[in-house]
């Protein structure tokens, strides 16, 4: 059996005496767009965070590719090919969107902490931004502060700082919230075409996305999944109906 | 990038020209200081305006530099071959060395905390030059001479403009590789450090990397300052990587404008000629000093160099006329209340000393009361006035500031 690209064993996540993420079980098969949802509070967002390792895990183990990543640094999980989006959009404000999208290049092509080598002569960098910018549909807003963009347009720039690097598995945390119905529909097809031939794992609440995006879906409800299965399966799942239709204080 | 090239072919011009046109010895000295504090101010602005790090303690570089290039000078004198010229290179190197050592424990943590152990680094070290007299020189300090060495090419640094072009050239090439830093992988992610370090983490970097190697470098261009300050007063003193230092260039950097490159080296000149040409004028001008950084701080939080950021842009946009009311309706007043402050502030000071007081050819009698509320009333009426024609000229103002998109 080849490793999964994400697989989750038993994580667990307290903050002092509450626990919020209670042995959860999960793995997102390479190649796959897995979404999870849950109704709020069910902690899909401290899940993220600790699987991109932002918040140390209480218990459990973790494993991108097969490799143990518990433990390790953001950005040093963030080096062996995860990235990931935020709820709340989260860029470098004063710096102008193709800025934003070069910064997220550098490491990965290798620039590291380079203070002799002019940005401007990064010939692959500065390339690749643009392709960035065009795939994102920001190329016209190259020099514009990102903290001066439309709410959509950062939201737009927050993907395409996520996918920039070339990471193997996304996280996108809610990439659709406060959206309009066309501006998530233009999202939708921006997540279906960067997603090709990558790992996704994308928390939504949309479930109109949700169904239409992913190949498999698990529901995390009060820190413990409740089911994983393909959309179908997860329509006419007895528990996952009864979280969703108030079910969920005895769930 | 032709814009760039003059701007650069400017600033070469200017430091060349400059004791051309200014010939005394005033002069020579006062742009030796401003250029010294120009290095040392965008050594700072490494940290505070680039990296988002605010030092108390930036003078420890300055000062280790300086002192361990006065040590190099008096070796030299005792004959070791160790041009000069390239003498401020001991000040860097040292700078960089305590960079990389002090940097280690001072970036462990951002925001206050750094603030705070870099407060704490830098009174360690300046209590290290009362307990080590020998190597720090105590209170009096180390002195040395410059000009032992054996001249190179006619040059033996004793004139002062032999000085002068030694500090232009070391601020020339400083200034451009400080410039070409933030042109590089490590000064866009400072960059981005600052703005959003969690962020700066999922883009593949540690952010407490990147501003210990901020530290460091800024470390190296403080202490190639501190080194010319040695070669041009020939004396360090404890002073020099004392909090005092740490303070002043914390606010010279802030007067020029931390969010432009150029910016410290403005702060730097204002902050030199206050220090000297205000200072032949009046023993307040600390005082002063302090109301032009409070009155930055409050006002104008981009500094000289957003004040002149802001009419370029107005002038590019062709707005300075649409502007120009409002200057107009505001000169008066605000001339007024600056003029009646002045005379509150050199009264209060002459009245404590006892002296004479004359402005402008006026005498003034500062122990008649008749003359404090006069002062007073004017001081009052003027402010009152600058209240009244500012909310008269605002929407003007604001009119003016949203065409050119400068979000207030």
């Amino acid at each position: 059996m080849t490793a999964a690209a994400l697989e989750l064993r038993g994580v667990e996540k307290r903050f002092g005496a509450t626990e919020i993420v209670r042995g959860v079980d999960l793995r997102v098969e390479k190649g796959e767009r897995h979404a999870l949802i849950g109704p709020n509070g069910a902690g899909k967002s401290v899940l993220f965070n600790l699987i991109s390792a932002l918040f140390p895990l209480s218990c459990g183990s973790i494993a991108l590719h097969g490799e143990p990543i518990t433990g390790k640094r953001a950005y040093e999980v963030n080096r062996r090919g995860l990235s990931r989006s935020f709820q709340v959009t989260n860029l470098f404000h004063r710096m102008t969107v193709f800025e934003n999208v070069r910064c997220a290049l550098l490491w990965p092509l290798g620039h590291r902490y380079s203070f002799w080598r002019g940005v401007g002569r990064l010939a692959d960098a500065n390339r690749r931004a643009r392709e960035v910018l065009d795939e994102i549909g920001l190329a016209a807003r190259a020099d514009v502060p990102a903290g001066i963009l439309s709410y959509a347009e950062q939201r737009a720039l927050e993907i395409g700082i996520t996918i920039a690097g070339g990471a193997d598995v996304i996280l996108l945390d809610e990439p659709t919230a406060g959206m309009s119905r066309t501006e998530t529909e233009a999202a939708v097809e921006l997540i279906r075409r960067i997603s090709r031939d990558r790992t996704l794992l994308i928390v939504e609440h949309d479930m109109s996305v949700v169904f239409g995006l992913a190949d498999r879906i698990s529901v995390l409800v009060y820190g413990r999944i409740i089911a994983t299965g393909t959309p179908a399966q997860i329509r006419s799942d007895v528990k996952v109906r009864e979280a969703y239709l108030g079910g969920a204080a005895h769930a | 990038m032709k814009g760039g090239a003059w701007t650069w072919g400017a600033y070469a011009a200017l430091l060349l020209a400059l004791p051309l046109v200014f010939r005394s010895g005033f002069a020579m000295s006062l742009f030796c200081q401003a250029g010294i504090v120009a290095i040392f101010a965008l050594s700072y602005n490494m940290l505070l305006g680039q990296t988002g790090l605010l030092s108390f303690g930036h003078a420890v570089y300055y000062g280790l530099g300086a002192l361990f290039t006065i040590h190099a000078l008096n070796l030299a004198a005792a004959g070791w071959h160790l041009p000069v010229t390239l003498m401020p290179l001991v000040g860097a190197a040292s700078g960089l060395a305590f960079g990389i050592v002090l940097g280690y424990v001072t970036t462990r943590r951002a925001g206050t905390t750094f603030a705070m152990i870099s407060l704490g680094v830098g009174e360690m070290v300046a209590a290290c030059s009362l307990m080590f007299p020998g190597f720090f020189g105590g209170e009096a300090g180390i002195s040395g001479n410059r000009s032992t060495g054996e001249p190179f090419l006619g040059i033996t640094y004793g004139p002062q403009i032999q000085m002068y072009y030694l500090v232009a050239a070391w601020l020339l090439l400083s200034t451009a590789a400080m410039y070409a830093l933030t042109r590089t992988p490590l000064g866009r992610m400072a960059n981005a450090v600052r703005d959003n370090p969690q962020r700066a983490q999922f883009v593949g970097y540690d952010p407490q990397w990147v501003r210990f190697m901020m530290v460091a470098l800024s470390g190296f261009f403080a202490g190639l300052a501190g080194g010319l300050a040695a070669l041009n007063y020939e004396i360090v003193s404890a002073e020099s990587l004392s909090a005092y230092t740490s303070g002043l260039v914390l606010l010279a950097t802030y007067l020029g404008g931390i969010r432009s490159f150029a910016g410290p080296i403005l702060g730097a000149v204002a902050v030199t000629l206050m220090q000297t040409v205000l200072a032949s004028f009046t023993t307040a001008w600390p005082f002063y000093f302090g109301l032009v950084f409070l009155a930055t701080v409050l006002f104008v939080p981009g500094g000289i160099a957003g004040v002149v950021h802001l009419h370029k842009r107005l002038w590019e946009a062709r707005l300075l006329r649409r502007a120009a009311p409002v200057y107009a309706r505001m000169a008066l007043p605000v001339v007024v209340a600056f003029a009646s402050g002045v005379v509150l502030v050199e009264m209060a000071y002459r009245a404590s000393a006892g002296a004479p007081l004359k402005l402008a050819g006026w005498q003034l009698d500062a122990r008649s009361s008749a003359t404090w509320i006069a002062a007073v009333a004017s001081f009052a009426v003027a402010c009152l006035a600058c209240r009244w024609a500012w909310r008269a000229a605002q929407p003007r103002w604001t009119e003016v500031s949203a065409l050119i998109g400068e979000a207030r």
